[in-house]
């Protein structure tokens, strides 16, 4: 049996480095900030240098906050619902919004330690899986 | 003011905040330019000034699409004007305002007006102030945005969601005063409470409910105000957008100080001469109840964390030290998004001339009302006698 066609919802949010699948990003070699996900344009938006590196963040990650949306929104979101959204913390100081998958949403809390996993987001017009990061409870 | 010609408000006008969607007699069906043109009128009335009077307008919308000023403004009568649209979230109106406030400080003109309407879509606002990946993340939501941001306030100052239930109960009793308010009838801490979650922790009335509605306010300079009872002068009038490390920024978020809100009011403040300690009345953003509270605080009102001990001693009550939202805020009032920003600024204005019928402020002598809108922006308006 053949698997179903899988696309990103966006091209270069992650990629597997070999160690599992890495959310990527840019780091400024002038200013040192770091962004999510990688400036496309080339351009740190803290400092305007066009000095950016490419940079992978780590797996795991402390939740920040974190919600249980009841209500589906009107357009584009069309997985299910409610869900669970929030702000995850990585060591090197950066906030990633995310969903949360694999677990209870009510169970998402602030300080929760959670690991980043690639899932299907929802089933395209073309019926190709389209793919996605979430963070779930890390093991 | 830096250099400029001192503005005053000229005259002001608003339509009741409403679903006006045909329903019953109470809530007839209008278009955004009806309840726009009867707000300008209003305000022609309240300022005593004929509509040739006026040499520029400024229109904040949101949902109206393109040219909607001009189509609500050809209800009254095309003069040859310039006639500006004004799209900056839910602070178009405060961004109109202070369009039409330097234009008069800076002596281009010396009657303008800034005016603010909307008819609103039904359900979740259909923002798309993140990038469109985001949205396909179910990220777009506002609600969620602020559960997000109250969280991390209960984390970080003891916070409880009855705090943020009070702030509702104080403004819908509030509401029940105001006429054009669209909710005027008041709720319990329990029916807050027990309504239904919509982004935990924040519940249905912890949300300001969407409303239809249309805004005026009419600028001047001093020796063309018509209306007597003493000027009301624009002490300042400032907007900051968009700083970097934003909940819109893409991906990531840093929450840097000071925030948004924190230098908005540090130019406002700096701008008016005045401080915290001189305002008699506030109108602070309160799109979810929790805002209200984190607002106090960023504006300089109290220190972080301090404002729901002090809104549970009766300090923000309509009778208590520093009355906030004495109009019933965007809880009571209701939310038509480009009309918002100005209903703020006019009942500060209606509360230093005296004018507010039951929930008027003894004495009122100067108030801040303050818009947020996604982006972000935050407008800050100063006004005194």
């Amino acid at each position: 049996m053949t698997s179903k066609e899988q696309v990103p919802l966006k091209e270069n949010l992650w990629r597997d480095t070999g160690e599992g699948q890495r959310l990527m990003g840019s780091r400024c070699l002038n200013c040192g900030e770091l962004f999510f996900p990688v400036k496309e344009n080339g351009l740190c938006t803290q400092c305007q240098s066009k000095d950016l590196e490419e940079f992978v963040f780590s797996q795991r990650g402390t939740v920040y906050s974190c919600t249980c949306v009841m209500q589906r929104p009107p357009v584009y979101y069309h997985g299910d619902v409610p869900y669970a959204i929030g702000f995850v913390e990585l060591p090197e100081g950066i906030r990633i919004e995310t969903l949360f998958t694999d677990c209870d949403i009510e169970d998402v809390h602030v300080g929760m330690e959670v690991e980043l996993v690639i899932e299907k987001l929802h089933e395209d017009t073309e019926g190709r899986d389209v793919m996605t990061y979430k963070f779930r409870p890390a093991n | 003011m830096k250099n400029g010609r001192e503005v005053v408000i000229a005259g002001v006008g608003m339509t009741r905040f409403n679903s006006y969607d045909g329903k019953n007699a109470e809530r007839p069906n209008k278009e955004y330019t009806d309840l726009g043109s009867e707000a300008i009128l209003h305000a022609l009335d309240d300022a005593d000034m004929e509509w040739g009077e006026i040499e520029a307008a400024f229109c904040g919308s949101v949902y109206c699409g393109t040219a909607s000023g001009h189509q609500t403004i050809e209800k009254i009568g095309m003069t040859g004007i310039p006639i500006v649209n004004v799209e900056n979230a839910c602070s178009s109106g405060s961004s109109a305002f202070r369009l039409a406030y330097q234009m008069i400080q800076a002596g281009l003109y010396d009657v303008v007006l800034a005016a603010g309407f909307e008819v609103m879509p039904r359900g979740f606002i259909k923002s798309t102030s993140w990038p469109e990946w985001q949205r396909y993340m179910g990220f777009n939501v506002q609600p969620a945005s602020y559960a997000m941001q109250t969280v991390r306030y209960m984390q970080e100052t003891g916070a409880t969601e009855e705090d943020f239930a009070r702030v509702t109960v104080k403004n819908r009793k509030n509401g029940a005063l105001n006429p054009n308010a669209r909710m005027q009838k008041p709720v319990t801490l329990q029916e807050v409470m027990e309504s239904r979650m919509i982004a935990k922790p924040m519940r249905l009335l912890h949300a300001c409910p969407l409303a239809d509605g249309g805004t005026a306010v009419i600028l001047s300079t001093r020796d063309r105000l018509k209306k007597d009872g003493g000027p009301v002068t624009v002490a300042a009038s400032v907007l900051t957008s968009g700083t970097y490390g934003h909940i819109y920024g893409g991906g990531s978020v840093k929450f840097k100080k000071p925030d948004t809100i924190e230098i908005s009011a540090q130019k406002a403040w700096a701008e008016s001469g005045l401080g915290p300690e001189d305002m008699d009345v506030v109108q602070a953003y309160d799109t979810m109840s929790s805002g209200e509270l984190w607002d106090l605080e960023k504006l300089g009102f109290c220190g972080k964390g301090e404002a729901p001990a002090l809104l549970r001693d009766g300090h923000f009550d309509l009778d208590g030290k520093l009355p906030v939202n004495t109009d019933g805020g965007l809880m009571a009032r209701g939310h038509p998004l480009g009309a918002t920003a100005l209903a703020q600024i006019i009942e500060i204005y209606l509360q230093l001339r005296g004018e507010a019928g039951p929930r008027q402020v003894p004495n009122a002598k100067a108030g801040l009302a303050h818009a947020m809108g996604a982006g972000p922006n935050s407008g800050i308006v100063i006004l005194k006698r």
